[in-house]
């Protein structure tokens, strides 16, 4: 049953929905007033070292951080 | 009278104690490495000393470890029980589907970074290979996906080749929804599967965690079991809403369950990790007091054994000049 009615412009652009409604997310943390806008961005850090795995062998490990190099 | 005869015993028993005290005598500055008159060799007194001193540190910093790992899973367990919410709706109307029959699974193993948390790393990857040997056979695959770096290093000995991505350091920082949402992201455009099935500890009690997995399926696994009936059936008897398709809202709703599941499964672990580590800690605390009780009985027994070897020395020293007077 494959979907040829019009997918949303997200789909097309190679988003999946996690990555839209968390963009949805920041846009809705970015309209809070100080001091609460903070506290909501600091819940949004990501730090994480993702590799992945050819043949039984690592990678070379991606870091996905928003403070990269600490 | 009674007293005389003593004497005499005592007199008669003195040559032969008398006749060693010289080899005896030779060694009270090594007095540390002594062998007694009986021909024992005991355990030195600053050894003992020694073992005491590290055992005892080493209590100390068990006990300040399960202090730690408690105030962190105060803060944890609260955030967890409150994420439970966010997968149940998804439950209700998908349903759970831990038997199905795939082609390709991929099982998402969630460990810890840090050790000294018990056995919790080792029950989750006992549960990934039976899954593996489960869903093995002709014309199935199945790949994992390891979280946590003990995980890693276990899986690696024998299933290195069945692993396609791992993920560490993600308890650098506070967990949140968002960084386990970029992971979701990433092992869903990096992996193909038919359905995902996460292994990890679900946080019951403080000393209670059992190994659990949770399965989510791809939107197309889920359309072919619509067909089929059963709880996935009553899927078309739901309106839907503004322009979308139902494959398309099925997919959305795949992703972010996916999501929200591993949201869950992440905190649980976090949980089952912090209440793991007090338990192992608490026990360390109490094996290393009970070892340093019987490391204080060595070391008094030695200590008054030492004591008595010198006595008996500087006695029979004293008789064996009094005899030669």
């Amino acid at each position: 049953m494959a979907s040829t009615a019009a997918v949303p412009f997200w789909r097309a652009a190679g988003m999946t929905y996690i990555t839209y409604s968390n963009i949805c997310a920041n846009l809705v943390r970015n309209c809070l007033k100080e001091p609460f806008k903070a506290e909501a961005l600091n819940r949004e850090k990501v730090h994480f070292s993702l590799s992945k795995w050819a043949g039984g062998k690592p990678e070379k490990p991606i870091l996905r951080s928003d403070t990269p190099g600490v | 009278m009674a007293m005389s005869i003593l004497r005499r015993e005592g007199r008669r028993l003195l040559p032969s104690i008398a006749a060693r005290p010289i080899a005896a005598i030779r060694s009270p500055l090594a007095s540390d490495q002594e062998e007694g008159l009986i021909g024992v060799r005991s355990i030195s007194t600053q050894v003992v000393r020694n073992r005491m001193k590290s055992v005892k540190n080493i209590q100390k910093i068990t006990k300040a470890m399960k202090m730690v790992a408690a105030s962190k899973l105060r803060a944890v367990q609260g955030r967890a029980e409150n994420s439970r919410g966010l997968w149940q709706p998804f439950t209700a109307l998908l349903g759970d589907n831990p038997s199905i029959d795939v082609k390709k699974s991929v099982v998402v193993t969630l460990s810890s970074d840090k050790g000294l948390c018990g056995g919790i790393n080792s029950t989750v990857v006992k549960v990934s290979r039976a899954l593996y040997k489960l869903n093995a056979g002709p014309e199935k695959e199945v790949k994992f996906v390891i979280v946590g770096e003990k995980a890693k290093a276990i899986m690696f000995r024998d299933s290195k080749n069945d692993i396609s991505l791992t993920v560490t350091e993600l308890n650098k920082n506070p967990l949140n929804y968002a960084q386990v949402s970029v992971l979701a992201d990433d092992i869903l455009k990096n992996v193909e599967f038919d359905a995902l099935r996460i292994v990890y500890n679900k946080f019951h009690s403080v000393v209670a965690f059992l190994p659990t997995v949770a399965t989510v399926l791809s939107p197309e696994i889920i359309e072919k079991e619509s067909e089929v009936g059963g709880k996935l059936g009553e899927l078309d008897s739901y309106e839907i809403e503004g322009g979308e398709t139902k494959g398309e809202i099925l997919q959305n709703l795949a992703e972010f369950q996916f999501s929200c599941v591993m949201f869950n499964a992440v905190l649980e672990n976090a949980c089952s990790e912090m209440g793991a580590r007090m338990s192992a800690m608490d026990s360390s605390s109490r094996n290393a007091g009970e070892m340093l009780d019987r490391l204080t009985l060595t070391y008094n027994r030695t200590r008054q054994a030492s004591i008595t070897t010198e006595l008996i020395e500087i006695i029979s020293g004293a008789s064996a000049l009094e005899a030669a007077k």
